[in-house]
């Protein structure tokens, strides 16, 4: 059975650092503790500088003896991560997982992935061509990538605010909803849907 | 039968002079006495499966001056090869040994509870435990008891028993089994009892030395081959098979070749390409038409006309009017495939028959003993009838690589990229050497088993003896035969590109090397077989498998 303390624990620990870290992990609806939502900021230098990257986490039985399962959200263009289906190919969510990691620290791995590319390990073959063989188109499309789908909504918060509030949310809860999601609106809706 | 000419030249004419044969006789048996090299095979059952890995832990236990657990790990990571790991120790040094392994070389057998404070923050599970429910591996990383047993079982379940890392991050150790059998078998004494179990058996998964017989329904037993591992073998439970790749005794065909043939025949996927090309539906019954002649205008068996180009109906005014080459791609296309085909059942006709052949052969065991039994009886002078079942081994044996030799020469010589360096002359000199030789080993094995097939219970005894020399002649040739085919694809022909490491399991003139049973110095063998007779042990050092026949004849008969 899942250590549920060990989890809610975890949270904890993570709100506590993410003005320092940039990563944030919530529940991804209240009903469980097994589906959560991780943020990363990208790596500054990186063409994935400026996104943010949002990862679906879920949590087996066996957590954490057994690793936690992770998959981009939004779509990123990297050799170790699908293009299509978000899949990450890093080891320590494979066989090098160990029970005294934690869901932060692998986000940190993730992130560190990020700007580290392993292209001979790759997820997608496609694009781990393309970053071994004409690396600046390469860079030219993980930019573009990110500009497109992981830059939280050009709006400003007002005007997040704003919109959330005329679709019926009273304004309190919409903005702590807002705020704990890291700005972003639709995660922000999906949560204020959730109840 | 075969036309025999060919091998006429090769073995000598009873009608010679007498005392020849039996200076050729004698040496013949002489050869065939000859011990299989059975001592580097041995087979290791369930009984005997903890002292077989015992010896190699004994030594390594006192070379390094370890416990038997750290022995095995270490053991488990040089996959038992005790050589290699003497060589990383005397190469690399002890440190480097153990740390490549994951065993740590500081022990911490002092670390007691007392040194840790009375309660210990365990990271795994966030919580303070007692310092009694936690447990300290070598590498000096501790964690609860419940967690430990967690991960324990977690990796068990996984198949992972064998090396089951600590839950540090990054750190390699490997961790206690005996640390790791008290706690599971406190919280599930089924799964410790598992977790041995895939111990013990990493001797045999963690091995290239050691292989489970491939029998199905599985006999339980394991193969060790001490030397050459390219070789065939016999389980006592009777299966043959090659060490290599597990599947049947393929020699001389290679590893790599008989997989693609047997792929091959099971998907007969040249007969379903011929089908297509030769054969279309029926737009009126859908049954498959094949069309025979160069008109394409073809008939079916419902009486309905149609077009062999488009498949349509030649009664509603039809006309395809194709362009000629179009026409002719599809000519050249169904040629291919068509001399493809004629090729592969060339082959595959020539492998089957052998095959065929030896199962009615086979036959001949029970027949063979009823007729000598029978002269023994009629002839009163005392003859030793011992020739006639080594010239039926023979037979049987020189079947085998007959019909092996089929899916050899399919390959070797085909286009499926088995004689890449080789150039076109070239290969077609080597094919005829070949096929010279492969004709003169049929043409003599027709003659033995013609001979052997004979009603020669009906014999006089000077017809016997002419049989006798007939038959230990021709053995010895084909014996001969054998041998030089086998180093005729070896050397020349396989050879040609892998001459580093032969690619075929040796030809071995008695059969294939059949497996002792393991017995260590501690222990008993779990059935000792002894022959009295001092002929039968004679008898069953030639042939492993005649002394079945043998005994028997001479407990029930
Ligand atoms: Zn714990
Ligand atoms: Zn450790
Ligand atoms: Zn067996
Ligand atoms: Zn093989
Ligand atoms: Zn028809
Ligand atoms: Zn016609
Ligand atoms: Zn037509």
């Amino acid at each position: 059975m899942m250590d549920f303390a060990r989890v809610q624990k975890e949270l904890q620990e993570c709100s506590k650092d993410i003005e320092g870290s940039g990563i944030r992990v919530t529940p991804k609806t209240d009903a469980t503790l097994a589906r959560l939502v991780g943020t990363i900021p990208g790596p500054i230098g990186t063409p994935y500088e400026g996104g943010t990257f949002q990862i679906d986490i879920n949590l087996p039985d066996g957590y954490p003896f057994e690793p936690p399962k992770m998959q981009f959200a939004t779509k990123v263009w990297h050799p170790n991560i699908s293009s299509q289906s978000g899949a990450i190919c890093l080891d320590i969510l494979k066989d090098q997982w160990s029970p005294a990691l934690t869901l932060k620290t692998a986000l940190l791995s993730v992130q560190a992935l990020l700007s580290a590319p392993q292209p001979d390990d790759p997820q997608d073959a496609v694009v781990a061509q393309q970053y071994l063989k004409d690396y600046q188109t390469f860079v030219g499309t993980a930019r573009y990538w990110t500009e497109s789908f992981a830059k939280i909504s050009s709006l400003g918060v007002e005007e997040k605010v704003q919109k959330l509030v005329e679709m019926g949310f009273p304004e309190a809860l919409v903005r702590g909803t807002l705020e704990s999601v890291g700005g972003d609106e639709n995660l922000a809706l999906e949560k204020l849907c959730s109840g | 039968m075969v036309d025999c000419t060919g091998g006429d030249d090769d073995y000598l004419d009873p009608n010679d002079d007498d005392e020849d044969y039996d200076a050729y006789d004698a040496n013949f048996c002489e050869n065939d006495v000859r011990k299989p090299n059975v001592d580097s095979i041995k087979m290791i059952t369930k009984e005997t499966l903890l002292a077989a890995q015992r010896e190699h832990l004994r030594t390594v236990m006192e070379v390094l001056s370890l416990k038997e657990q750290h022995a095995r790990t270490l053991l488990i990571h040089y996959r038992w090869d005790v050589d290699k790991l003497v060589t990383v120790l005397v190469e690399k040094g002890k440190d480097e040994l153990y740390a490549e392994a994951g065993l740590s070389s500081v022990e911490h057998d002092n670390f007691v509870p007392a040194q840790l404070p009375s309660m210990v923050m365990c990271v795994v599970c966030t919580e303070d435990v007692p310092a009694v429910e936690v447990t300290t591996m070598d590498c000096g990383h501790c964690f609860c008891n419940s967690c430990w047993t967690e991960h324990f079982i977690v990796k068990i379940n996984e198949g992972q028993s064998r090396r089951i890392r600590c839950m540090e991050h990054q750190c390699q150790a490997i961790c206690d089994e005996v640390k790791i059998r008290i706690l599971v078998s406190a919280r599930d004494p089924n799964l410790a009892e598992k977790f041995d179990r895939f111990l013990l058996e990493s001797y045999i998964e963690d091995n290239k030395k050691v292989k489970w017989c491939p029998s199905v329904p599985h006999c339980g037993n394991a193969i060790r081959v001490d030397d050459n591992e390219l070789c065939e073998v016999e389980c006592a439970c009777g299966q043959q098979f090659c060490f290599s790749c597990l599947s049947e005794a393929h020699s001389p065909c290679s590893c790599l070749m008989w997989e693609l043939w047997c792929k091959k025949c099971r998907d007969d996927s040249e007969t379903v390409n011929w089908m297509t090309v030769h054969t279309k539906p029926c737009p009126n019954c859908h049954k498959l038409v094949e069309k025979n002649g160069g008109c394409n205008r073809v008939q079916c068996i419902c009486r309905k006309e149609f077009c062999w180009f488009c498949g349509l109906s030649l009664d509603a005014g039809h006309s395809c009017g194709r362009y000629k080459e179009e026409r002719e791609k599809v000519n050249t296309v169904i040629e291919r495939a068509k001399t493809e085909l004629l090729r592969y059942i060339h082959y595959h006709n020539r492998y089957k028959a052998h095959i065929d052949s030896l199962k009615l052969e086979s036959k001949l065991k029970n027949t063979i003993q009823e007729k000598i039994s029978w002269l023994e009886e009629t002839i009163t002078t005392n003859i030793d009838y011992r020739w006639v079942t080594n010239g039926l081994y023979r037979l049987f044996r020189s079947r085998r690589v007959l019909s092996f030799s089929y899916p050899f020469a399919y390959y070797m010589f085909g286009d499926e990229g088995f004689n890449n360096n080789m150039m076109k002359y070239e290969r077609d000199i080597k094919q005829s050497l070949f096929e010279d030789q492969q004709q003169q080993l049929e043409a003599n094995v027709e003659k033995l088993s013609s001979i052997l097939e004979d009603h020669f219970d009906q014999f006089l005894e000077d017809e016997v003896m002419k049989m006798r020399l007939n038959v230990i002649d021709l053995s010895a040739v084909i014996d001969k035969l054998c041998k030089e085919l086998y180093e005729c694809i070896g050397n020349d022909l396989l050879g040609y590109h892998q001459w580093t490491t032969p690619s075929i399991a040796p030809y071995m003139s008695n059969g294939v090397d059949k497996a002792s049973e393991l017995v260590c110095k501690d222990m008993k063998p779990s059935h000792t077989k002894k022959n009295s007779g001092k002929d039968a042990i004679c008898f069953t050092d030639e042939w492993p498998s005649v002394k079945r026949l043998k005994t028997d004849d001479f407990t029930h008969g």
